[in-house]
């Protein structure tokens, strides 16, 4: 579903990703994994049509992306869901508005019914739908986001650290809609992390991302027998342990 | 008594069931943080005075704003002329009422013509940025740049002197301030994960502007416009007192102290009520201004 | 006796809808320990850390039957008195060093101002003492990261700068609101290694404020729970895993493991706890 070859992404001088080649089979889970700055986020922003200056070949399904421009096509194969739950909502805008939109862009009818199908499905209430962002909690914002990639139903998530500014007990709620959602729909998952127990939850695969280039791909199993080839695999195992284990 | 307490519940419910619900209940919750302030209630009962003076003008003035009776000139205020008379026996108060009209006029053409101007402008300069910025700043810079009322001097002296003439030029020197801000305002939001949301959506970059950006440079425009108002107000009446603004018999403020300006000390009252006038109307949206800017933009709160 | 002591503190905020309370009676002490406050956000535990340091912003009011610092009554203390305790006795950091340098100072001259408010070295001396404070923050090359702008070094290196700018006045209460939440897993451990070393160095009392279970059953002595304004355990940290209280035991069940392999992860009634 996914076909990433020799992705090569370049800020200024800055060369942030190294020759990255990814496959991803339609209906997988597959994480990006690595520290801030080892360019995980970037591969994700150069996927989301977000960081034009690139090369190599990226393919999602049928879809040829080329750097620099917006694939009209795209639109309905992958959309993104982001980090910050305050950021990717628009403060003025209602969650009705925020779900509406993509519907009106592409001439969608029966609005009202989907909207409420789509709240629903992603288990917010339905007296939430005319209240502004800064009236919902962070885990409900969370859903909005998800909400609104889901509207155009597309085939690929981009998920950009989309339970790391959550309380904990919001994340088990976010990761669980997730996984659901996946599931439900055969949803291929590309979901960008630090946090390596997510992924054991959540993902099939696994690559990490060092400096921009890929240190090993690994199956989820490996992982959960911490059984990771490269140094810098283990090394995050282990601080992942340090902080998790003496519980 | 029920019904207010219905309706204000109504209004405050956190989970509105309609859109309009939504919104007027918003409006509901800003018109209450400005009603306690009480500075800006002052503010904006001047305004509200101004507007129904304005547009009440025929009937609230005592006598005719044009024609005077040379009998009785420079009169001092009295029970027949609370402000008194100029030297063409005309009632000050009566002047003063009709150039609300005046003042209003060109307050609000001078707001409609610039702000929207300015908004678009620097909201389509921020949000491409690379040369369609460097170009429409430099614009921006060049207007910025000249003293405004120079400015508008020059730009009258060119198209002639008038009422209409002089709202142009006051337009054109109104509008780099608007288009700066919303600049400054589309830089911090540009970025933002929602705007790149919409992108993904498929939104157009004219839906991104319009439904998005804009909106959320409007509150600090609007809190600019109400605080230059004050500004416009002056500038108008500058070019009244120099001629070059509405003219004679037009009961123009800035040109009813410029007749003044003559009898200055002996007959006080023709060139300072006609100032009172511009003090107060000015203060009232200096006032207003700062209150709005207290409930629309809590970043620059100033207490 | 204990260096802090606080009984039945409370934070309220006045709102449209009336009083609010944030912090509803809150009770512990402190000795020369580590001691963590868990809770997620909303449950009032940043607002405790915030009003031990008279920092609540008005409007907000904090009520205590008790709050004593090394004697001191906190709750009478004058806003320049507390002025004088903070950053020389009490001291406080925040989650994001970014917003907490000033960005046109460098950071030798930002350390060396806190000495000079409080103290009366001269110029050499209190170089000296920066530089040794960098030192024990483990800053390899303090000559040099002595003249950086905050700007110019990375998320790790200025939480310990301003860990270093924060004790180098020696303070016997720090307050660690998340120090860690805005750094890299691999550079976390670093900064917790540093606190700890300054903690049994000078035998300062530490409160650590964390989302974050796990961290702090780990580097800290003892726990308390927070939810909802209250603190609903208390236990020594080793001790989490026989935690009783409802609620910190569905935060434990629902954090997902390295080697996860439940199908859905257990989620908090919310509403039942609230009955609690």
């Amino acid at each position: 579903m996914i076909r990433i070859e020799k992705l090569n992404v370049h800020y200024g001088a800055a060369h942030v990703v190294k020759d990255v080649s990814l496959d991803i089979a339609t209906g997988e889970s597959f994480a990006l994994v690595g520290e801030s700055g080892s360019g995980k986020s970037t591969v994700l922003k150069a996927l989301a049509g977000q960081v034009s200056d690139w090369s190599g070949s990226v393919e999602m399904g049928d879809v040829r992306l080329e750097p620099g421009r917006m694939n009209p096509a795209l639109v309905r194969k992958a959309q993104m869901v982001f980090q910050d739950p305050y950021g990717s909502l628009h403060p003025r805008r209602t969650v009705d508005d925020h779900l509406d939109e993509p519907l009106q862009i592409h001439g969608i009818g029966n609005r009202d019914a989907r909207i409420l199908a789509m709240l629903d499905a992603v288990g917010l209430a339905r007296k939430f739908r005319f209240r502004l962002p800064h009236q919902l909690s962070g885990g409900q914002r969370q859903r909005v986001a998800i909400a609104r990639a889901l509207m155009l139903e597309p085939e690929i998530l981009l998920l950009d650290e989309p339970t790391s500014a959550l309380d904990v007990s919001v994340q088990a709620e976010i990761l669980n809609l997730l996984k659901g959602l996946r599931a439900e729909r055969g949803l291929t998952f590309l979901l960008v992390t630090h946090d390596l127990p997510v992924v054991s939850f959540l993902c099939d695969r696994l690559a990490v991302l060092k400096s921009g280039q890929i240190q090993e791909i690994a199956g989820v199993d490996q992982l959960r027998h911490r059984d990771l080839k490269s140094g810098y695999g283990r090394e995050l195992i282990q601080a992942a342990e340090g902080m998790s284990e003496r519980a | 008594m029920t019904l207010s307490i219905l309706s204000r519940d109504w209004l405050l419910d956190e989970n509105p069931d309609t859109r309009m619900q939504a919104k007027f209940g918003q409006l509901y919750r800003m018109s209450r943080a400005l009603m306690r302030n009480p500075l800006a209630v002052l503010g904006l009962l001047i305004i509200v005075a101004l507007v129904v003076i304005a547009a009440l003008a025929p009937w609230i003035a005592p006598y005719s704003p044009i024609e005077g009776s040379l009998t009785s000139r420079l009169l001092p205020p009295s029970s027949a002329h609370w402000m008194g008379t100029d030297e063409l026996g005309r009632d000050i108060l009566s002047r003063v009422i009709h150039g609300a009209r005046i003042t209003l006029y060109i307050v609000l053409l001078v707001a409609v013509l610039s702000a929207p101007v300015g908004l678009v402008l620097g909201a389509v300069s921020a949000y491409f940025g690379g040369w369609v910025d460097r170009t429409l700043m430099g614009i921006t810079d060049i207007f910025l740049s000249m003293p405004r009322l120079i400015l508008a001097l020059a730009f009258v002296a060119a198209l002639g002197p008038g009422i209409g003439n002089a709202v142009i030029a006051i337009t054109i020197t109104a509008w780099p301030v608007y288009a700066r801000i919303a600049r400054a305002e589309t830089l911090t939001i540009r970025n933002s994960d929602f705007i790149a949301a919409v992108r993904m959506l498929g939104g157009s970059h004219a839906r991104v502007i319009a439904r998005h950006i804009l909106p959320l440079c409007l509150s600090s425009t609007i809190i600019r416009v109400t605080l230059d108002m004050a500004g416009i107000i002056l500038t108008a009446a500058g070019l009244g007192f120099i001629g070059l603004g509405a003219q004679p018999p037009a009961p123009e403020w800035g040109a009813m102290i410029s007749r003044g300006r003559t009898f200055i000390l002996d007959q006080w009252w023709v060139a300072t009520m006609p100032g009172f006038a511009i003090v107060i109307v000015s203060l009232g949206f200096c006032l207003f201004g700062d209150g709005l800017r207290d409930v629309l933009d809590p970043r620059q709160r100033s207490k | 006796m204990a260096l802090l002591e606080v009984e039945n503190l409370k934070v309220r905020f006045p709102t449209e809808r009336g009083l609010v309370e944030v912090v509803k009676g809150v009770s512990f002490s402190l000795g020369q320990e580590r001691l963590g406050i868990v809770g997620e956000s909303g449950s009032g535990k940043s607002m405790t850390g915030r009003a031990l340091l008279g920092l609540i912003p008005r409007p907000g009011i904090v009520t205590a039957d008790r709050m004593q610092f090394d004697g001191m009554d906190l709750s009478r203390l004058s806003e320049r008195a507390f002025r004088r305790l903070r950053g020389a006795r009490l001291s406080m950091i925040l989650q994001d060093p970014k917003f907490s340098l000033n960005p046109v100072m460098t950071i030798g001259e930002q350390i060396g101002e806190a000495l000079a408010f409080h103290g009366r070295l001269s110029g050499a001396e209190r170089r000296r003492r920066v530089l040794a404070m960098l030192e024990a923050v483990r800053i390899a090359d303090p000559e040099r990261v002595y003249g950086l702008y905050p700007h110019e070094v990375s998320g790790g290196m200025g939480q310990r700068v301003m860990i270093a700018m924060m004790t180098v006045l020696e303070p016997d209460l720090m307050i660690a609101d998340e120090p860690t939440s805005a750094l890299d897993v691999s550079v976390r451990g670093q900064v917790l290694e540093i606190l700890d070393d300054l903690v049994h160095r000078t035998g300062m009392g530490l409160i650590m404020i964390s989302h974050d279970l796990n961290m702090v059953a780990r580097w800290c002595d003892r726990i308390l729970v927070m939810f909802n304004g209250r603190v609903v355990e208390e236990c020594a940290a080793g001790k989490l895993s026989e935690a009783t209280h409802p609620y910190t035991r569905g935060l434990l069940a629902s954090l997902p493991r390295l080697d996860e392999t439940r199908d859905q992860l257990p989620v908090l009634d919310r509403q039942k706890l609230g009955a609690l």
